[in-house]
């Protein structure tokens, strides 16, 4: 394992089982699967902000979790810090687990709603044993300042109801931050806030990424704010990735034709660049019966014969070094 | 398009809670004219939402219209019956949710759907006839025919949402509102959707009011933006003016703190504070806590909502 990486992903699969009714399941002996994810390899170094992008059903929460072995994977390896989470014991995957937290999209739900906010934040130390009663209190007020949850010691005594949607956020992160991880997983982080709050939140995370030395995954389905915070990103379709590398390769010269559809199709905040490139047809297909070929052929403007029958490796764009694409016409 | 379709007067609407009185709409004035698609734009909470509910009056309780008047087709809404009301909803103004799972029988099909509508509300429609208009309308819209006879649950979001717009049509509704109808959609099929919208707006000269917090499809669609801070209209132009030379500050920083894919920068500006408490709004300007350019006047006077230039209008002390 490269000394830089803080996890590697190789060959990660996970196929959920579609659940049928008992009729259904006497009359047809096939299992179905869902592909959610198909195969997948990817490096997040240290001290990055590794971007997955993709639309729903793409995969991307999914790898998120099998990185936080939330989910077993059906194939594949997840390594943190050179150590195979699926190699270890529930108890020893537990010990790990305190250097890699997660922020989810909706902070109402990741809060409990009869935990005061500070016994919520610090209640991560009581299950990892980490601090005492007494630093309790003083390490999660210290938290709270760091992320802008102020007065601390006010808020530390609200309910999750009584704050405002951009400190439930701030809340969560405290939480993740409270036992010094070294990744976050980030999925949708600020999906839910309004425009303004946005702003200030992923001018936080940065702000405390510098601090404390942080990694983060950070799954998203905008483009658009992907673009601030993140410095290599990768692109999913229907459990793949097809496309790979640094926001200047990926956002500048996009190589595989969902990359340049999905970037096209962002709105923009000007009346003057309305867009007027054509779209893929149709819509995602199901991951249940991916097509065959590279999965995006059936959309695709620039599909050849191949296409349709070849999956297409993930493989490094000749002259831009770093920047993968998995599309046959590509060049 | 000069033909006012809708005007709303001095609207406020009250929603008493256990903590306090929320005036969640304030003094609204805006006139909507018949083939233009008017943004309505904001953050949460700054009271879109029910001034779009409250045309159909449709405010969930305990919301209450306290003053002002809505004229639809020169017809005050507020007057007529609860059942005048009914006739017009969905016949005349019709809503498009961002949730079409909650508008849709699921017990019944697509096409079932269409035919009904078409059938109720053009009575002399043989069943038949009208299936034939449900299924060019179908196409129209972009779903395969076989896909007509499908229940809602089988289609996707984007689908669903099409369906929601060709019911719409098939009503030959004077006016559209549609509340984040993009919200649940992947970029694509928003983009998707976006275009449809655009086409058969051309086509039908629809009237739309278009509710949303998202600056880049009000920027892709409407024709005129209205800009909403709590319960406040604060400012009113044409789209290419007002991204240009936004004149409220609040509209100056919600439109910098967007995240623009096309642009270089690395780094969003930010608006300072967040939006007020409803409850125990700040007095004067509800702005003015946030506002980088505020006077001492701002603090204590209500700016007024008036015109501020050649066919704008913003409520801001800077532009008396």
């Amino acid at each position: 394992m490269a000394e830089q990486n803080l996890v590697e992903v190789r060959g990660l699969k996970k196929w959920f089982p579609v659940q049928k009714g008992f009729i259904e399941r006497l009359v047809t002996r096939q299992r179905q699967f869902v592909h959610a994810v198909d195969g997948i390899d990817f490096d997040i170094r240290r001290g990055e902000v590794f971007g997955l992008a993709g639309e729903s059903g793409s995969g991307k929460t999914t790898t998120g979790r099998l990185i936080l072995r939330l989910v077993e994977p059906t194939a594949g390896s997840v390594l943190f810090d050179g150590v195979d989470l699926a190699a270890l014991s529930l108890e020893e995957v537990r010990r790990t687990r305190k250097r890699m937290q997660v922020i989810f999209q909706d902070p109402f739900a990741s809060l409990n709603p009869r935990m005061k906010c500070g016994e919520g934040i610090g209640h991560s130390l009581e299950i990892f044993r980490v601090a005492r009663k007494d630093e309790k209190r003083s390490q999660v007020l210290e938290m709270m300042e760091r992320v802008g949850l102020t007065p601390a010691r006010v808020l530390y005594d609200k309910y999750p109801h009584q704050l405002s949607g951009g400190q439930r956020q701030r809340a969560v992160i405290a939480r993740a931050l409270v036992l010094h991880p070294d990744l976050i997983v980030a999925d949708e982080p600020i999906a839910m806030a309004d425009v303004s709050v946005r702003a200030l939140l992923l001018d936080l995370m940065v702000q405390l990424k510098q601090d404390f030395n942080l990694t983060y995954l950070f799954i998203t389905h905008d483009l658009a704010t992907a673009k601030y915070i993140c410095d290599r990103i990768a692109i999913m379709y229907l459990g793949l990735i097809c496309e790979l590398g640094t926001l200047e390769q990926v956002y500048r010269h996009p190589q595989h034709p969902y990359t340049q559809a999905l970037l096209a199709a962002v709105p923009v905040p000007d009346p003057h660049a309305r867009r007027t490139a054509a779209l893929p047809k149709g819509e995602i297909p199901s991951p249940i019966t991916p097509p065959p070929g590279c999965r995006f052929h059936p959309r695709c403007p620039s599909a050849t014969e191949i296409c349709s029958q070849e999956l297409p490796p993930l493989r490094p764009v000749p002259g831009d070094e770093g920047h993968l694409v998995a599309c046959h016409p590509a060049k | 398009m000069n033909e006012p379709i809708l005007q709303i007067h001095d609207l406020s609407i009250d929603y008493p809670t256990r903590v306090g009185l929320v005036r969640a709409v304030d003094g609204v004035d805006l006139t909507v004219y018949r083939g233009e698609v008017l943004g309505l734009v904001g953050e949460s909470g700054c009271g879109k939402s029910t001034l779009g509910a409250a045309i159909l009056r449709l405010l969930r309780p305990p919301g209450k219209i306290i003053a002002g008047e809505i004229l639809f087709n020169e017809r005050n809404l507020l007057a007529l019956s609860e059942d005048g009301m009914r006739r017009l909803r969905g016949a005349r103004i019709s809503m498009v949710f961002q949730d079409p799972m909650t508008c849709l029988n699921p017990l019944q099909r697509i096409s079932d759907h269409v035919v009904e509508t078409i059938r109720t509300h053009h009575g002399e429609v043989s069943k038949q006839e009208a299936r034939q208009q449900a299924a060019a309308l179908i196409d129209r819209l972009g779903i395969r025919a076989e896909r007509m006879d499908d229940y809602p649950h089988q289609l996707s979001g984007g689908m669903r949402q099409r369906v929601m717009i060709g019911l719409a049509l098939a009503l030959r509704a004077d006016l559209i509102i549609a509340d984040e109808p993009t919200t649940s959609l992947d970029v694509i099929v928003e983009a998707q959707f976006l275009d449809l919208l655009r086409d058969l707006q051309r086509q039908f000269n629809l009237t739309i009011i278009l509710i949303t917090h998202n600056i880049g499809v009000v920027a892709e669609l409407a024709d005129r933006v209205a800009v909403m801070y709590a319960g406040k209209l604060v400012e009113l132009a044409e789209i290419e003016p007002l991204f240009d030379e936004p004149l409220h500050p609040y509209t100056q920083g919600l439109l910098k703190s967007v995240p623009n894919i096309n642009l270089t920068e690395d780094h969003l500006r930010i608006m300072d504070g967040s939006p007020p408490d409803l409850i125990h709004p700040p007095s004067g300007c509800r702005f003015h806590p946030r506002c980088p350019h505020v006077m001492e006047r701002c603090r204590v006077e209500m700016p007024p909502f008036r015109e501020a230039g050649l066919a704008r209008w913003a409520a801001c002390w800077l532009y008396e």
